[in-house]
């Protein structure tokens, strides 16, 4: 199904959820003002479910929406959004009675940094998805590009296209994974001898101005008063410096740690480009090999850091 | 204080209240001795480990950090030395990704009855993170302007 | 004061005699986006571009800025007393800025030095240290609309000297004491060159064609605007992060705060924005924009309502279109304020 198809069929749906009171509200996307950015967007009667669309440059994470949200609500969740859906659900801050998935396989999501880079300065138009190409219009030029080469980097790599929770499917179920190994692509400062690591930490940060869009467009950064805002003590000054900067975003990956599916909004969301997934892939990896297990695939599973097995691992402990 | 050609580290250590703070009070009251470079900071239990407070000893100027507690199966709380076992791997692998070098986090179980191991250990640890210099990386630096 | 021309073949001339004494900046490709650099020289100007994505504003006002510095020591002689920074050395030019963003500092001026009560030291130092050359917009974005927010393509409000580009040279408009000492030496605009320009900028202006209406924004009382509906609408996808407060060439609220760490100390400023909760939480625990709603409808109101209230009926806004373009969740503020409007 194309994605035409599956925003005409998510409004049909929207409109039956809402026309027949079983839901408050539909949360999906409606089309930007601008390429290449579609917005979340609340649909609250049949009329308005008619802005309602799918593309794929549908990449704030609605799950983040759901968040102690009072009343019922449907959301249109590809598959790592399922798995922050579950994984909210686990954590007592969404009800499951309360949710209904409107499921879609993920097409593999596109990257607008990505699209822009191909063009550097150049001003880009419009973006349309047509079949396996891309047609990039702008000042003076107009492209037909292959879609798979423009997809976020968490997408090459996803393990579940599917929604892992679902109580209506849109369209059919895609093959689950896009084919890549996230083991060859995760934690690339692995490969680096410990000296030069500091050195890529700080060049993949070195624009990051203290926005929060990262940490405000994740479904799993939901505390009250964030780690950042606290002042007795001050645990991440707010400055600029290099320290400063280090400390936010490694407690950030930290308190994702057993938690993040990598759906890659953080990515999408900050708007210097910053590809910060090259540090949360390592905590990723690392709860997959030393406790193997994967967030969110089901509402059994117990998360790691809030157990224990007698046998951990402890070779590092004296 | 008299200046020092040799460098001395400062290393924050926390110590569980009812294992390792007991094993290193026994290694004072039986005058073993060992290097003076941990300033020690007592919690109920390793399971009080939060990754701000390694991240904050850092930023303060610590050169190590080191973290001690009740060997798994002894904890006074029963299990808070095994959800801090987790924590601790996934943090330890987390900073040293980024560049810090392993000596500087360490991790050990001693419990109170150990005052030899107590000695043995922050002697260790104070040689490894000796040799590893003055920490440059996550010290906040107040001449820095950003 | 005379208009002039440069033509772009004597633009390594220009740029030099500019570099004597001073540290020149302007929109550069790195890697592959258009960040404010260092000039070397004018073979690496960049004239085809829209504009940076962070606003020039940092040059003024940086992110993190050291007020003043101590020594924790109260014995020791010069203990406890607060140290000023030293003002900018090195006068400083910025090349191809964009007439919105001169025009956002002139904006910030209303703020930062307004009157004798509050004259930041900091700021001025700087800005009057700092010479403006503009590079008119002759094909503005389809997110600008400074031409409804009393700017323009060609605006020459807070610069020194505008260029306008005519193919192989530029016009110069001088249009401050400063800019004519720079563009001194240069020869004289013709009348042709100046039919071009107004052709070009007439031009420009058309191009503009989504924009916000400001009548009924204006008209309206505040409260009105206040407890208006659309509020609850608005704020419903926004993060309540600070892409677009930084990214802005007028916002301009900060945070200063005391650094200690043993025996020294500082005092230092940094942006801070009026999304997040923190900003307006009082020490007792109540936080007048204590929801998400308050938050998002206080910065349109603020740049939209009571900016032009306080002073005069500027704006806060300058239509550089940045935060459209960089909002994570695309609210647009065109389309706000134009809800504004009715």
């Amino acid at each position: 199904m194309d994605n035409q198809a599956i925003a005409q069929k998510i409004r049909e749906v929207a409109k039956k959820l809402l026309s027949e009171g079983k839901v408050d509200v539909v949360i999906g996307y409606a089309q930007g003002s601008v390429p290449m950015r579609d917005y979340p967007y609340f649909a609250y009667t049949p009329e308005e479910a008619e802005n309602l669309t799918w593309s794929g440059f549908c990449n704030s994470n609605l799950a983040n929406f759901t968040i102690r949200r009072p009343g019922r609500m449907a959301v249109v969740a590809q598959g790592c959004v399922t798995r922050n859906l579950v994984g909210l659900i686990k954590e007592n801050q969404l009800k499951r009675e309360n949710l209904f998935v409107i499921g879609v396989a993920s097409p593999g999501m596109l990257d607008r940094n990505k699209v822009q880079a191909a063009f550097p300065g150049k001003l880009i138009t419009s973006v349309q998805e047509d079949g396996a190409d891309l047609v990039v219009t702008g000042r003076g030029f107009a492209e037909r590009l292959p879609r798979k080469r423009f997809m976020k980097d968490n997408c090459y790599t996803c393990v579940q296209r599917n929604p892992v929770i679902c109580d209506e499917l849109i369209g059919e179920e895609s093959e689950p994974t896009h084919g890549g190994d996230i083991d060859k692509v995760a934690a690339p400062w692995e490969k680096l001898a410990a000296g030069e690591r500091w050195a890529e930490f700080q060049e993949t940060f070195k624009d990051c101005i203290r926005c929060y869009a990262c940490r405000d467009a994740c479904p799993l950064c939901y505390c009250h008063v964030c780690f950042v805002d606290e002042s007795q003590p001050q645990w991440c000054g707010k400055t600029q410096d290099e320290a400063d900067v280090a400390t936010f975003h490694i407690l950030r990956a930290f308190h994702c740690a057993g938690r993040c599916t990598d759906c890659g909004a953080c990515e999408a969301a900050c708007p210097q480009g910053i590809k910060m997934r090259r540090l949360t892939s390592k905590i990723e990896k690392d709860i997959r090999e030393l406790y193997g297990y994967r967030p969110g695939m089901s509402l059994e599973q117990e998360p790691p850091l809030v157990v224990y097995r007698p046998n951990d691992p402890q070779d590092f402990i004296k | 204080m008299p200046p020092s050609e040799t460098f001395e580290p400062r290393i924050a250590a926390f110590f569980c209240n009812w294992c390792t703070y007991g094993g290193a009070d026994l290694a004072g009251v039986s005058r073993l001795q060992y290097p003076p470079n941990i300033r020690a900071v007592r919690i109920p239990c390793t399971g009080r480990m939060n990754p701000n407070f390694i991240l904050q000893a850092f930023r303060l100027g610590a050169d190590g950090v080191w973290v001690s507690g009740c060997h798994p199966g002894d904890c006074h709380y029963i299990a808070g030395n095994m959800f801090a076992r987790r924590r601790f791997a996934v943090m330890k692998r987390l900073l040293e990704y980024v560049g810090l070098e392993p000596d500087r986090l360490q991790f050990s179980w001693i419990s109170s009855a150990e005052a030899s191991k107590f000695q043995q250990t922050v002697t260790e640890v104070t040689a490894a993170v000796k040799a590893l210099g003055p920490a440059r990386f996550l010290r906040k630096d107040l001449a820095e302007v950003a | 004061m005379a208009n002039k021309i440069l033509a772009k073949d004597q633009l390594g001339a220009f740029v030099d005699k500019l570099k004597a004494g001073r540290e020149v900046f302007a929109p550069a490709l790195v890697g592959d986006k258009v960040v404010w650099s260092p000039l070397d020289s004018a073979e690496g100007l960049l004239l085809d571009f829209s504009n940076t994505d962070l606003s020039p504003k940092d040059f003024f006002f940086p992110q993190t800025e050291c007020m003043m510095r101590f020594a924790n020591d109260a014995k020791a002689p010069d203990g406890m007393i607060m140290q000023a920074e030293p003002e900018l050395k090195t006068p400083r030019a910025l090349m191809n800025i964009r007439p919105c963003d001169a025009k956002a500092m002139q904006v910030l001026d209303l703020i930062f030095i307004q009157d004798q009560m509050t004259n930041d030291a900091y700021w001025r130092d700087k800005r009057e240290k700092t010479l403006l050359i503009g590079l008119a917009c002759n094909d503005p974005c389809p997110t600008c609309f400074c031409t409804s927010v009393n700017c323009g393509p060609h605006h020459e409000v807070g610069l020194d000297l505008l260029l306008v580009d005519l193919g192989d040279r530029f016009l110069v408009k001088v249009i401050s004491q400063r800019g004519a000492e720079a563009a001194a030496g240069l020869p004289e605009a013709g009348a042709a060159e100046e039919v071009q320009a107004a052709e070009l900028k007439a031009k420009a202006e058309a191009m503009i064609t989504e924009g916000v209406g400001m009548d009924n924004v204006n008209a309206r009382e505040v409260m009105e605007l206040y407890e208006a509906p659309l509020w609850d609408r608005v704020q419903e996808n926004c993060l309540n992060c600070g892409t677009c407060t930084f990214c802005c060439p007028t916002c301009h609220c900060f945070d200063i705060q005391d650094e200690v760490q043993g025996t020294d100390g500082r005092r230092v400023r940094n942006w801070d924005y009026c999304m997040s909760w923190l900003f307006t939480m009082h020490g007792t625990g109540h936080n007048p924009r204590g929801t998400k709603k308050d938050r998002v409808r206080q910065r349109f109101m603020h740049k939209f309502k009571y900016i032009p209230m306080k002073r005069g009926g500027e704006i806060g806004c300058v239509g550089c279109g940045r935060c459209v373009q960089l909002c994570p969740v695309n609210i647009d503020v065109r389309r706000v304020v134009n809800q504004m409007n009715g």
